[in-house]
């Protein structure tokens, strides 16, 4: 049984069995650089958001006749 | 003749008091002036600093306004924010003239020059 001291040899095999587990990880991580990227860069336009969650679209589109009189009826306050 | 003094002192006072500050102003003369802008929300708000008086004259349309956008939506079965959202769309299509002012959902004040279409709040599209 040998004695379990360590060696040049041990020491120059594991050596080489990182750099090339780090090798094949730097290549993985520049091969996904290069293809699909998260961009985090703001996009051109203006970020929209509608705050009105409350408000139904169709809804206030069949309010638009009732409102139309409301406001032509109420001159003093619309 | 104390009383005939009291009563002249109390009229005078009135009439100054109406006369330095500006006459309460109605809806028209709130937009004219650019003292009151439209919001898409359908209510109407002071623009920049303006008086106790103008305030409380557009608290009391705005109270007018809600009245009446709560008996809609009561009718309508909606809900009163969908009523003056619906009122909203109708105020900025006819009741913005040359100069007035409205409030878009930026909250940026801008005054309507009428070589250009007023533009309509998100909702109304």
């Amino acid at each position: 049984m040998k004695q379990p001291n360590l060696t040049n040899e041990d020491r120059d095999a594991s050596r080489r069995k990182m750099a090339r587990t780090i090798g094949l990880g730097l290549l993985a991580g520049l091969a996904g650089a290069a293809a699909g990227c998260v961009q985090v860069t703001a996009p051109d336009r203006p970020i929209v958001i509608n705050l009105n969650i409350n408000i139904r679209q169709e809804v206030v589109v069949r309010l638009q006749d009732d409102a139309r009189r409301l406001i032509q009826n109420n001159p003093e306050v619309f | 003749m104390r009383r005939l003094t009291l009563f002249a002192a109390v009229g005078l006072a009135a009439l100054l008091g109406a006369g330095a500050a500006h006459a309460m102003q109605d809806l028209a003369q709130l937009r004219a002036s650019g003292q009151a802008a439209e919001k898409a929300d359908g209510y109407l708000t002071a623009v920049g600093s303006a008086s106790a008086q103008v305030r409380s004259q557009i608290d009391a349309i705005n109270i007018q306004r809600r009245a009446a956008y709560t008996q809609l939506a009561t009718q309508r079965g909606a809900t009163i924010e969908e009523a003056a959202a619906a009122a909203a769309c109708q105020i900025f299509r006819t009741r913005i003239a040359q100069g007035n002012r409205y409030v878009l959902e930026d909250g940026v004040v801008r005054t309507h020059n009428s070589a250009e279409p007023v533009p309509l709040p998100a909702h109304c599209r």
